[in-house]
């Protein structure tokens, strides 16, 4: 060791070596806002898939599946990399969240609220939940109403969040999104054990998100991660 | 010694999945708590009041014991059984064996057990080599005799069989105070969740003031956050607690010889329900006591909905945990539906429970 660095390390009563913090969280402290903040970052696979490689900041994002067929791996996935990068998420409606598999899919669970049962009063907790974190998962228990869906998706433009909204054929949201991801198949690999599913997303929206066609992700592989087939 | 009024609840004892047990337990424990201050929770199934002060308050043992089981009957509808002797250790085998020990008369009721009720198996197979029978046998031999021969364990036991020790080591459950306080949800909740290495960011107070508001608006339990310990199986290696409350910051990187691999499931069932497994001619799987199932699973049949067919299962991994302690056997299977949606499910004291969802 340099002599050098060992007074420097010593400089000061708390450890120097800070998690580095994300350069849009960074920049949201500047008085200018800078294009690329407003994007919220993805993980691979899931930046490829998206205009801009990450969540734009005040859109609403759809996820759509038959129950049980990986909806909620496809969700979770997407948190990874933001809770990764200090971003705060919640979810919302999820009755029983498997934190293993959000561990293992690359959530940092230090930073993710979940409030598993809002006993009827979801769409006032997601409300409340918007202005404090920067990604919302939410599952409705039922058909939001036009109303409740609206009002959610301008209180997200206005606090530049991102919401994440999990859908089912028996629970679809009444309004349209910007991206959305629309779960069409869903295969699972198998030895002696469950090993890894791949899972077809449709991918559309608006704008540069329209007409982005088919993919397939492997979600989970063996690890319990998200990658690219 | 004071006298021990034991209750002793067989069905209480095994300790269930669907954590039923200790709700009933915390039952018993409420109403008779309406009966008499002093109660203490043992451990599952087993909790003892002093006699003297209810006993003069109902006026006699005997209208004691009866306002205990009428109101165990009324709320479990459970036949309990009752003891009485001095001291947590022959209490205990009195609430067993459903005697009331008269005052004074716990030194013979103790030495006349047979030397199992210490629960050393191999201090009672010795014992029967030495012609030692019962705990008094036992008790009979000089102290010094039995430090020269057995181990520091067998010694503090020789001191309960004398009656030097009211109870045994481990006659207690030193966690079933916490566990039961935690079940009644009064849990110390601290001020604030720590934040990432003590620091806090702008972003961490938005998000705290948030978490504030929900948990004003559904109750304490209405926010929760997630953490990782150790453990075999998904159900094992997480919890989600109260936002708030005080964080063991326990790392999930220990090796765990037997873990359950590959990808865990996206839906944890916090109570897990039960379900049935058929065959293909609609008979119950099964498990063995070797692990291993009856018949292929052919359908699932949950309490509420419709069959479902298993179309390819994996498994059964046994997990054979705390064999020395309650011989708790639980095996996972993994199966997958003709949906297309593959499941956890768990085998335990001959019954299926659902236990996770690969969403």
């Amino acid at each position: 060791m340099t002599g050098s660095g060992y007074s420097y390390e010593h400089m000061f009563a708390f450890p120097t070596s800070r998690p580095r913090l994300s350069d849009d969280l960074v920049a949201t402290l500047r008085p200018v806002t800078l294009a690329k903040s407003r994007i919220i970052p993805l993980s691979e696979p899931w930046a490829s898939l998206t205009p801009g490689r990450g969540l734009r900041r005040g859109s609403t994002v759809l996820v759509h599946a038959q129950p049980g067929l990986g909806g909620l791996s496809v969700a979770l996935g997407l948190l990874s990399e933001a809770s990764d990068k200090g971003h705060w998420s919640a979810v919302v409606g999820v009755d029983d969240p498997g934190v293993v598999a959000m561990s293992d899919l690359g959530v940092d669970l230090r930073r993710v609220l979940f409030v598993p049962r809002p006993c009827g009063a979801w769409a006032e907790t997601t409300a409340d939940l918007l202005d404090g974190v920067d990604l919302l998962i939410v599952r409705p228990p039922s058909r939001a109403v036009h109303a409740t869906a609206r009002r959610l998706m301008d209180r997200v433009r206005e606090r530049g969040t991102v919401l994440i909204v999990l859908t089912e054929p028996s629970s679809p949201w009444p309004l349209p999104v910007d991206l959305s991801f629309h779960l069409t198949s869903s295969r699972w690999m198998m030895s002696s054990r469950l090993d890894a599913r791949y899972v077809t997303l449709r991918i559309g929206g608006r704008g540069e998100a329209a007409r982005r066609g088919e993919h397939v992700v492997m979600v989970p592989d063996a690890h319990g991660r998200a990658v690219t087939r | 010694m004071e006298r021990l009024l034991a209750l002793w609840a067989e069905p209480l004892s095994e300790e269930r999945p669907d954590g039923s047990a200790l709700r009933d337990y915390l039952r018993v424990l409420d109403v008779l708590g309406a009966l008499c201050p002093f109660v203490e929770p043992i451990r599952l199934g087993l909790c003892t009041l002093p006699l003297r002060g209810p006993s003069r308050f109902f006026g006699g043992d005997e209208a004691v014991f009866h306002a205990v089981r009428e109101s165990v009957r009324d709320v479990l509808g459970l036949e309990v059984s009752l003891g009485v002797a001095e001291g947590l250790f022959c209490a205990e085998l009195a609430a067993r064996q459903n005697v009331v020990v008269a005052a004074g008369q716990t030194t013979e009721f103790r030495r006349t057990q047979p030397l199992t009720a210490l629960g050393h198996k191999e201090l009672a197979t010795t014992g029967r080599r030495l012609g030692l029978y019962t705990v008094g046998d036992f008790a009979d031999l000089k102290s010094a005799s039995v430090a020269e021969r057995f181990s520091a364990a067998v010694r503090v036991l020789h001191r309960v069989a004398r009656g030097e020790l009211a109870e045994l080591p481990g006659q207690r459950d030193t966690r079933l105070v916490a566990r039961l306080r935690s079940a009644r949800g009064e849990d110390v909740v601290g001020d604030e969740q720590v934040g990432f290495f003590g620091q806090r960011s702008a972003g961490d107070d938005r998000a705290q003031a948030a978490a504030h508001r929900v948990r004003h608006r559904l109750g304490p339990e209405g926010v929760l956050v997630a953490r990782l310990h150790g453990g075999r199986v998904p159900e094992d290696r997480a919890s989600l607690a109260p936002w708030g409350s005080p964080s063991r910051d326990l790392r999930d990187d220990a090796p765990w010889p037997g873990r359950l691999a590959g990808p865990s499931p996206t839906t944890l069932l916090h109570q897990p329900v039960t379900v049935d497994v058929r065959d293909a001619f609609d008979e119950p799987v099964r498990m063995g006591a070797r692990g291993s199932l009856s018949a292929v699973p052919a359908s699932l049949v949950p309490l509420r909905g419709s069959r479902r067919e298993i179309v390819w299962f994996a498994g059964p991994w046994p997990l054979v945990e705390r064999w020395w302690a309650s011989g708790r056997r639980r095996a996972h299977v993994q199966v997958l539906l003709d949906s297309g949606e593959a499941l956890l499910l768990s085998a335990e004291t001959g019954r299926w429970w659902l236990v996770g969802i690969y969403d």
